[in-house]
């Protein structure tokens, strides 16, 4: 192992640290706000809501937004793509290139989809006169940060000596998932939560009214 | 004025955000898709008018007191320290810029509650006298009416007594009766100030011979317009005495949105506990009796095309999407739905107590452009809608953008459509006349 594997490996090590001890920090804090379980009698189902929420309220045809906005739509999934198949990759790359040459290859191309989709970001954000006047320096960051991911990811599996920049790189974005906007990959599963409890419990969700 | 508000604002505001809120207040990207789904967006596209925009200026706030980068380095996360005149802004924002109508919420590839958000914002200005004055007026009205109950109790039992007459003139019934304190009711209806939601109903409790009496206390409950939930509890609390003291089993809203949303969905979770009586609306009683044939209808009676406004606090907060439908297919001849309708309707403008705010009176016409454009769509000549705040917003709207529809309520098209049991009565004895008839014939 050479000196720049160790480092690499060594900032990865750190920033696995700082996500663990950061993400249980996030949780713990929002845990320990006030939460009160709905007692006013149901008309529907919060199991349902809850399911419905994670699942097919999710499609793209769910929601008149999505309907509307496909395009971003279709960019935020494929971008999201990238940063999960990023993180499968850091999961098996130091056996990356065992792997068959196709499949790096295929992954590669998804990943630099990902990547454009990511760069696609900035331009919703500088364009759309709202949303640039709402955008924060953390979220240029946070989206070059993950862009930066998702391509670094797209060359290791291309070039071997790139695995180590990858560690790097990971490293980096791991630690700062708990303090900036990439914060939202822990808060999305409360907000997905608490919506389908909410319009579950009350009925208002056709597949939660249908379970009375 | 720049210099920064009292520390007692962080306290109250931190005392607000539970873990809902702040998961709310978290989780938004800025991703910007819902602009749309936002009544005010769509009548005057501008940033100001989008959930994300507005919620933002809560959550630079939010973040300037409670996030650890946000005190750091507040400009890297966009905070901003809550000054004065920020926080003006904020209230204005929240009260006349927002329904909470939660059809950004529904839109909202996160599902971040932007109407929890505002309501805070509402709830810091009412705990520093910053609400809008008639809106905290109507809700110590309703207060001091309970507390000043021998001085209303005998005005409103002449009310009721000449509103008694009108029922037996109505019914053709001299013993119809509007009865009030009745121990051991089946219901307990709970009306509007006014005859408009009095009436109506009791003359379909009337005609279904339901065990009832009419609360003291009327259903309104400006305690939650202005997030003041000690004022709204003890707002509910004056109905909740009554249905317990009363022995009630079941209680019933007037078709009214937050009123019911309010005793249905809210109260509960103020005493920590279910009541031990049935909160339904008269919505839902009328869906009830059309199915079963308790009541029977003629849809021939009313002619005329009618859409149905999807209340928000009726529908996309509580449910109510299926009733209304069926008792409009019921007792009318030509119902036609809105685009898009139930958990995806449009605000009429009107909601979160915007109807009250003689303020705001031009910013709710304007919101209510889109129900005017959903209105028109329809070609129907007459609106339904399950909530007085909704009704007096969709006069105006009909006005404004010379919609030439007229309002109404839905118990006073079953009213129309309603065949009287005296002449079910009467036609089932000619029937059974005639069946004796022919079997003699035969």
């Amino acid at each position: 192992m050479t000196p720049y594997e160790v480092a690499g490996l060594t900032v990865l090590a750190i920033g696995v640290a700082l996500l663990l001890v950061g993400t249980v920090w996030v949780v713990n804090s929002t845990n320990s706000r006030a939460f009160k379980i709905d007692v006013a009698p149901s008309r529907g189902s919060m199991t349902r809501g809850v399911a419905y929420a994670f699942s097919l309220g999710m499609a793209p045809w769910a929601k008149e937004s999505t309907r509307r906005h496909l395009i971003a739509y279709v960019r935020g999934i494929v971008f999201h793509t990238g940063v999960f198949l990023s993180l499968g990759v850091l999961v098996v790359s130091p056996w990356l290139w065992q792997l068959p040459e196709a499949l790096r290859v295929a992954v590669a191309i998804v990943l630099a989809v990902g990547a454009v989709a990511a760069v696609g970001g900035y331009w919703i954000r500088l364009t759309d006169e709202a949303l640039r006047r709402v955008s924060t320096p953390d979220d240029y960051f946070s989206l070059g940060l993950v862009t930066v991911l998702i391509s670094v990811a797209a060359m290791a599996c291309v070039i071997e000596s790139w695995i180590t920049g990858f560690w790097i790189v990971s490293g980096f974005t791991l630690a700062y998932l708990p303090i900036g906007k990439l914060k939202h990959s822990i808060f999305f599963f409360y907000t997905r939560f608490q919506f389908g409890t909410f319009f579950g419990h009350r009925g208002v969700l056709k597949i939660s009214r249908r379970a009375q | 004025m720049t210099e920064s508000v009292s520390p007692k604002l962080k306290e109250q505001f931190g005392k607000l955000v539970d873990r809902r809120l702040m998961a709310s207040l978290e989780a938004c990207v800025r991703c910007g898709i819902c602009a749309e789904s936002c009544h005010y967006y769509q009548a005057d596209p501008k940033p100001e008018n989008t959930p994300f925009f507005r919620a933002e200026q809560v959550r630079s706030v939010y973040r300037s007191m409670f996030d650890p980068i946000g005190k750091i380095a507040p400009r890297w996360v966009g905070a901003k320290p809550p000054t004065q005149e920020r926080m003006a802004d904020l209230t204005d924002m929240a009260f006349t810029n927002c329904t909470l109508c939660r059809r950004c919420t529904v839109n909202c590839p996160f599902g971040v509650d932007t109407a929890a958000i505002m309501r805070s914002v509402r709830a810091v200005a009412s705990a520093n006298d910053e609400a809008p004055e008639i809106l905290t007026q109507l809700a110590d009205a309703s207060i001091a009416r309970e507390e000043n109950m021998d001085l209303f109790k005998d005005i409103y039992l002449e009310q009721i007594e000449m509103m008694e007459e009108e029922l037996q003139s109505l019914t053709g019934d001299p013993d119809a009766k509007i009865p009030v304190d009745v121990e051991g009711v089946d219901v307990l209806y709970v009306a509007l100030s006014g005859a408009h939601t009095i009436l109506p109903a009791a003359r379909l409790f009337h005609e279904t011979g339901t065990d009832w009496c009419l609360s003291m206390f009327e259903a309104a409950n400006y305690g939650l317009f202005v997030a003041d939930t000690p004022k709204a509890k003890k707002i509910t609390d004056r109905i909740v005495k009554e249905a317990k003291r009363l022995n009630a089993k079941r209680v019933v809203v007037t078709d009214c949105g937050h009123a019911y949303t309010t005793l249905r969905w809210e109260a509960p979770n103020w005493y920590g506990e279910p009541f031990p009586f049935e909160v339904t609306s008269l919505i839902e009683l009328l869906a009830g009796w059309i199915t079963d044939g308790t009541l029977e209808v003629d849809p021939s009676r009313n002619t005329e095309s009618v859409t149905y406004h999807d209340s928000c606090n009726l529908g996309r907060v509580s449910g109510l999407i299926d009733e209304p439908r069926t008792i409009l297919r019921a007792v009318c001849e030509d119902f036609r739905d809105m685009t898009p309708s139930g958990e995806n309707n449009y605000c009429c403008g009107g909601g979160g107590g915007l109807v009250a705010i003689e303020e705001a009176v031009e910013k709710r016409l304007l919101a209510g452009k889109p129900k005017a454009e959903q209105i028109r769509a329809t070609g129907a000549v007459l609106v339904a809608a399950s909530c007085d705040n909704c009704r007096i917003q969709l006069g105006d709207i009909a006005t404004n953008y010379s919609l030439g529809t007229q309002v109404t309520g839905l118990p006073e098209l079953v009213l129309n459509a309603l065949i009287p049991s005296v002449s079910r009565k009467n036609r089932s004895g000619s029937e059974r006349r005639v069946n004796s008839v022919t079997a003699v014939g035969d």
